[in-house]
């Protein structure tokens, strides 16, 4: 391997994983000092097309408290077909049906290429995928009929033997039967009233006392495409479900002036989660919530229904003056973690032109891995086309969702598990690699990931234990195995298995090679989680003075302006959505978020990137940034006068008109697979929407050293704002002052 | 998939702040896996902590002839106040990609209104003709409130289309898919259906599912079912009419 790069990005391609560290120091006390842990960014499902799954069981190392996978890092005995479990030292017997094997005859999960390997098992019978929608009648009628027909288009794009499901909510809660025949009957709920899961279960008829297991729990449903007459196979149901669909209503009750729509998204999802929860526990569902504005009803609401009192600001927050929030997060949450306990997700899909609550129920989606889409109208592109990504394919024509996901993390001695930021849950599993320094979702090596993409990237938190001074472990490497479980969509379950390995290295001799080691941007990321992390449930300002102590430059100069940690300038609602995404998202595309992509267009020569800083803007460029939620085009003063003039209308001024679609088309190419689509920004200079740009690059101009700068190159961005370089000097000399 | 399938429409400005544009199914299904013309994924390393200025853009040799910006493009177009008149030698390369430019934003012009019409003007009685094909053999195993629940999108579809509110793109593409529904080629059927879902949900939602579910009944039929000389007779008649 030529350089640490190539090393990192072979790693990444192959096993889903970036290290911070690529050379481990031997001891804890050393790992201490070196500021950001030993951890990572770990993709479970990342695509990987050239992998063949294989249709046998994973073997097990006996040991009761080990179970790690048989891997290409264990010592194997062909002749008395034996092999070491490299994580516990264990020594196992084959199972016969390898009895064939010898070392030119390897199975796949030995041979190092195979170093993330997938199983395909047969555990039972195939469970069937389940879509509950619940839908908010308090509409706008053009938001109600894109809605509308936004649902019933989704019924073609929904796998063909998923069960399917429908409550509307209002100021009451409507659960919908589905049947084949006669009139469409529903049972509906006061808005207020708050029940148990078992009386949810019990009016809702699920419940039948004769059928009742020896414990008098209700008996799992023998068949439950028959039983359940709420969520029924969509190949079935689909004619009768599209025309409820298309006679759904705007809720009927009338709202009077200087008021809101009582909506009761509280009752609605806790019916939604009742259900799920006594029909199909442990089976791969998604709750599909389409909501247009917030909660003013029952438990959980976020606001009450006089429009005088404006939902809860930042402001309203830190005086402690937001009535609602606590309580509504309280609830939430619990339901949140119902939903996870059983594998279920739920998704929030929030279209409106206030806040709706997200701040108040993100937990939903971020404990179960569910979505969260965030627009100003359901009758927007950015919804429609948002909603309909949920159900793409990969190239094999498969769903690229996954369900009811788990992943167990085993590492060798010198290494413990802290903990883990990301889109899961604790399964609160006990054993022996679990540090009692606990930073995430810690106090495990277990946890659950209702639902999984291709994208979805856990941070992973390790410590070292090996005592200063202790001699390296024998062999020199240590070793961390990542099992995934999950239910991909063509019902299979599957065990994908990732084992991977470092050298440890003694960090007074060596301590250069480590440096050396040190992956920027995977540490950039990780340090940002962990921010992000604390953030939500710390005060900022001390979030942001923990992150100067770390001494990461670039990055967290611009994490520390980000939307992420800087609440000025976007509401609370905004901030939970920007947090959830960045919470989750692969290593390339948290970058984005963290530090944009800009790509300067000229007749200079091919697109280059170029600086997030104001001198990168110039009359005479077209300018492309990419922040993940948002692709600006920004056409610099010459080229916008040239455009209002329109020269790309003249033949002999050709050139130009390529000039103009060079950026459209790159942009054109992100939007085509973002997801969640982001908002697209033509804009000029001096145009309003020319903020979106100035607000994200550094002002290395600003009113106070425009006159000390030689000539004028850049555009001046008027700003208080603290430059990179104050920034950085500022860093250099904490640094300095803090290792003495 | 048609190029013609393969477009873009601007979003809804109205209600969508900075709403991005639309692509038809047709071209996010092509985009899925395949990979990136020219990912946008570089970035500048920053300047030293030493304090040098950041570098300003454009700082190399020019490769093709040097430009001068004009101050005031309303005046009398002259050889000091325009963009550069293209050299006879090909254009400085965008992107990469070969001197041929990129092709133009596909944008919808909404020409094709639902009274347009062309030289090859679908018939919606060969089409309708084609469904009741299929319909015909499923009833013989599929259950009678099934069929007549596609029956009566059937006729939906072909009242709107005789009235002139469906499009000329829905009509081609129905089209297709009866041709792909009479070689048997299920999934290709199936497949227009989601596009035409997906790209025209306002004028097919409210019938296309019967279709849907008639791909989905036939397929499974036993092939035998498909070739009854009821079923042929019914390919014979020029009559649309369905009875119930």
């Amino acid at each position: 391997m030529a350089t640490y790069q190539e090393f990192i990005q072979q790693n990444e391609d192959r096993d889903g994983v970036r290290f911070s560290w690529n050379l481990w120091p031997s001891s804890r006390l050393e790992a201490t000092r070196l500021v950001v842990p030993v951890s990572c960014l770990f993709t479970p499902l990342k695509e990987r097309p050239d992998l063949p799954p294989v249709q046998y069981e994973p073997v097990l190392c006996s040991r009761a408290n080990c179970k790690a996978v048989l891997n290409p890092l264990c010592q194997v005995d062909y002749r008395a077909k034996i092999w070491a479990c490299n994580f516990c030292f264990q020594r196992n017997p084959f199972p016969p049906s390898y009895a064939g094997i010898s070392d030119v005859n390897q199975p796949a999960e030995l041979m190092p290429q195979f170093s993330t390997i997938e199983y395909i098992v047969q555990r039972g019978p195939p469970n069937p995928l389940i879509f509950l929608y619940v839908v908010d009648t308090c509409l706008e009628e053009e938001d109600l009929q894109a809605l509308k027909e936004s649902l019933q288009m989704s019924l073609s794009l929904l796998p063909p033997n998923a069960l399917v499901g429908l409550i509307t909510f209002g100021r009451m809660v409507q659960v919908h039967e589905l049947s084949c025949e006669g009139i469409a009957k529903s049972y509906v709920f006061r808005g207020t009233k708050e029940l148990s899961s078992k009386q949810i279960q019990e009016m809702l008829g699920l419940t039948n006392p004769s059928a009742s297991g020896p414990q008098g729990r209700p008996a799992a449903p023998q068949d439950p495409a028959v039983t359940c007459r709420f969520l029924q196979p969509v190949h079935k149901v689909d004619m009768n479900l599209t025309d409820l669909l298309g006679e759904l209503q705007r809720d009927p009750w009338p709202v009077p002036q200087g008021k809101r729509p009582l909506r009761s998204t509280g009752i609605a999802l806790s019916i939604a989660v009742g259900l799920l929860e006594g029909t199909f526990p442990n089976t791969g569902a998604r709750v599909m919530m389409f909501m247009g504005g917030p909660p003013t009803q029952g438990p959980g609401m976020v606001v009450g229904d006089e429009l005088k009192t404006p939902i809860r600001s930042w402001h309203d927050i830190t005086k402690d003056n937001a009535r609602h929030l606590k309580k509504a997060t309280k609830y939430y949450d619990a339901l949140a973690n119902r939903a996870a306990v059983n594998g279920h997700s739920i998704d929030i899909y929030a279209c409106a032109l206030d806040q709706t609550g997200l701040l108040e129920m993100k937990c939903l989606s971020n404990l179960t891995g569910g979505h969260i889409a965030m627009g100003d109208s359901f009758n927007t592109s950015l919804f429609k086309q948002t909603f309909q990504r949920v159900f793409s394919k990969d190239h094999n024509g498969e769903f690229r969702m996954a369900f009811g996901g788990t992943l167990e993390v085993s590492t060798s001695r010198e290494l413990k598990v802290s903990g883990a930021i990301g889109p899961c849950v604790s399964l609160k599993a006990k054993g022996p690699c679990i540090s009692e320094n606990e930073v995430g979702v810690g106090g495990t090596t277990q946890w659950k990931i209702c639902s999984l993409s291709p994208s979805t990237t856990l941070a992973l938190y390790f410590e070292v234990v090996n005592q200063h001074n202790a001699p390296i472990p024998q062999g020199g490497r240590g070793a961390v195995q990542f099992v995934t479980q999950y239910q991909h969509s063509n019902t299979q379950r599957r065990i994908r298995v990732t084992t991977v390995a470092r050298n440890w290295a003694d960090a007074q001799s060596q301590i250069q090679h480590i440096e050396s080691s040190f992956d920027q941007e995977a540490s950039a990321v990780i340090m940002a989680r962990l921010g992000v992390f604390r953030a939500e449930s710390e005060e900022g300002p001390d979030v942001l003075r923990w992150l100067d102590r770390q001494l990461i430059r670039l990055f967290m100069f611009h994490l520390r302006r980000s939307p992420f940690l800087q609440v000025f300038n976007n509401s609370p609602d905004e901030c939970s959505y920007y947090r959830h995404h960045f919470v989750r998202q692969d290593l390339t595309q948290s970058l984005i978020m963290i530090q944009p992509i800009l790509y300067s267009y000229s007749f200079h020569g091919p697109p280059e990137p170029v600086l997030l800083d104001s001198g990168s803007i110039l009359p005479d460029r077209i300018l492309l940034m990419d922040t993940f939620f948002q692709l600006v085009i920004y056409h610099g003063e010459t080229i916008a006068q040239w455009r209002k003039a329109g020269y790309q209308e003249q033949p002999e001024y050709e050139n130009f008109k390529h000039l103009l679609v060079a950026p459209v088309d790159d942009a054109q190419e992100i939007l085509q697979t973002r997801f969640p689509m982001p908002r697209y920004i033509d804009t000029e200079h001096g145009g309003s929407q020319a903020r979106f740009l100035l607000s994200k690059v550094n002002p290395s101009q600003t009113h106070n050293n425009l006159y000390s700068w030689g000539q004028e190159t850049g555009a001046p961005i008027l700003t208080d704002d603290v430059s990179l370089q104050v920034f950085m000097d500022h860093l250099k000399k904490l640094a300095v002052s803090s290792a003495a | 998939m048609e190029a013609k399938d393969l477009y873009i429409k601007p979003g809804n400005q109205e209600r969508g702040w900075n709403d991005p544009p639309q692509f038809s199914y047709g071209l996010q299904t092509a985009a899925q896996g395949a990979p990136k013309r020219t990912p946008l994924n570089k970035r500048v390393p920053p300047p030293q902590l030493t304090g040098s200025p950041c570098p300003v853009p454009g700082d190399f040799p020019s490769a093709t002839a040097p430009m001068t910006p004009p101050t005031n493009p309303l005046a009398p177009p002259c050889s000091m106040n325009t963009p550069p008149r293209p050299c006879p030698v090909a254009a400085p390369p965008l992107g990469g990609v070969m001197a041929t430019p990129p092709p133009p934003f596909p944008v919808v012009e909404h020409t094709d209104s639902a009274s347009s019409q062309s030289e090859n003007e679908p018939d919606v009685d060969d089409v309708v003709t084609l469904l009741n094909w299929a319909l015909t053999a499923c009833r013989h195993t599929v259950k009678k409130q099934v069929c007549n629940d596609v029956a009566k999108r059937l006729k939906l579809f072909e009242d709107m289309w005789k009235s002139g509110k469906l499009s000329l793109p829905v009509r081609r593409r129905m089209i297709g898919l009866v041709q792909e529904l009479k070689s048997c080629n299920w999934d290709a059927a199936d497949e227009i259906h989601r596009a035409l879902i997906v790209d025209h949900v306002n004028e097919v939602g409210q019938w296309m599912v019967g279709v849907k579910r008639l791909i989905a009944e036939t397929r499974n039929l036993n092939p035998d079912l498909l070739h009854t000389q009821e079923v042929d007779q019914s390919l014979d008649t020029s009559s649309a009419g369905n009875s119930d």
